[in-house]
């Protein structure tokens, strides 16, 4: 290295591609965090709890896709697995 | 020289301290930057809660694909991109040595030490291959007593193997302990003088800036 000529570098996808190849057992430094579903409890009058399950129903939507699907149009991160129907199908 | 990445795959060999000491050596005096990848957030909790010096840029980032781009990104503008990294062998550390102009190795003088010291060299050698450039390493002992038979052997080891180290070295001092709570460099006593040796062999290496005054962050 002089103090006139700058170094070639190595840009950051040929860095992360390099170590991917040269040492693809490396463990990540953190691994994030299980997203495990745990439950959101809410006291609601009657009237809105019909109200939703009645759009929910219009719309083919489970009441848990509807109320996601609207935080998420208003901006709130719902994790995708959220905005799906993953009630269990019965046989 | 913009890029400097302390790394071994040890933990508790001074990685930390090593940022510390020349954060606040430098700080102030050229663009720094420090990238915290080691997930304990050591650095950066110190840099935000104890360091009292001139203020320079430092951010927490474990995630290997988002530190490769701040790196990069850095190098652009910064004198110095130093990067603390995780005491074990992982992705984040592994791209840090590889986008990097040097890695600096720390190590004390046992034998776990000097295997992993190895194996971070050895990585850095076979990352520069890929890469096709020069990233030079060197161990840098610390926590050593020169004069005792473990450092000599600590030393015969590392030529044994063909490790590059520094001639300078950290020694078992308390001053370094408490820089970890007060935040401010060492002014008097063993640890000043074995804090200047180790920036002026850096800096002749071309591994830190040289010195300018009244830099902010």
């Amino acid at each position: 290295m002089t103090k006139n000529l700058k170094p070639r570098r190595t840009e950051p996808d040929e860095a992360l591609a390099i170590v991917t190849q040269l040492a693809p057992t490396l463990p990540p430094a953190q691994v994030p965090a299980e997203d495990r579903a745990t439950t959101l409890n809410m006291r609601l009058r009657a009237s809105s709890i019909d109200a939703i399950a009645r759009e929910a129903r219009a719309r083919g939507l489970t009441n848990k896709q509807l109320v996601c699907r609207a935080l998420a149009d208003s901006g709130v991160e719902v994790a995708p697995a959220d905005l799906e129907d993953r009630t269990p199908k019965r046989r | 020289m913009p890029v400097l990445t302390v790394a071994t795959h040890k933990g508790g060999t001074g990685k930390t301290l090593i940022c510390q000491l020349l954060a606040c050596s430098l700080a102030g005096t050229c663009r720094l930057v420090v990238l915290d990848a080691d997930p304990t957030g050591a650095f950066s909790r110190w840099a935000a809660r104890a360091y009292e010096g001139p203020a320079f840029d430092t951010t927490a980032e474990a995630d290997e694909t988002r530190l490769a781009h701040l790196i990069a990104q850095h190098a652009e503008t910064a004198d110095l991109v130093l990067v603390d990294t995780a005491g074990f062998g992982n992705r984040a550390a592994s791209v840090a040595m590889t986008s990097a102009d040097a890695v600096l190795v720390p190590a004390l003088a046992g034998e776990a030490d000097i295997t992993e010291a190895e194996r971070t060299v050895r990585l850095t050698e076979a990352l520069a291959r890929a890469a096709r450039r020069d990233i030079p390493a060197r161990v840098v002992l610390n926590r050593v007593k020169r004069t005792t038979s473990l450092a000599r052997h600590a030393l015969a080891e590392l030529s044994a193997a063909s490790l590059p180290r520094l001639t300078a070295g950290l020694s078992d001092l308390v001053a370094y302990g408490e820089l970890t709570y007060s935040g401010r460099l060492p002014d008097a006593g063993a640890a000043v003088a074995e804090v200047a040796t180790l920036t002026a062999e850096l800096r002749g290496l071309g591994w830190l800036p040289e010195a300018r005054q009244h830099v902010g962050a």
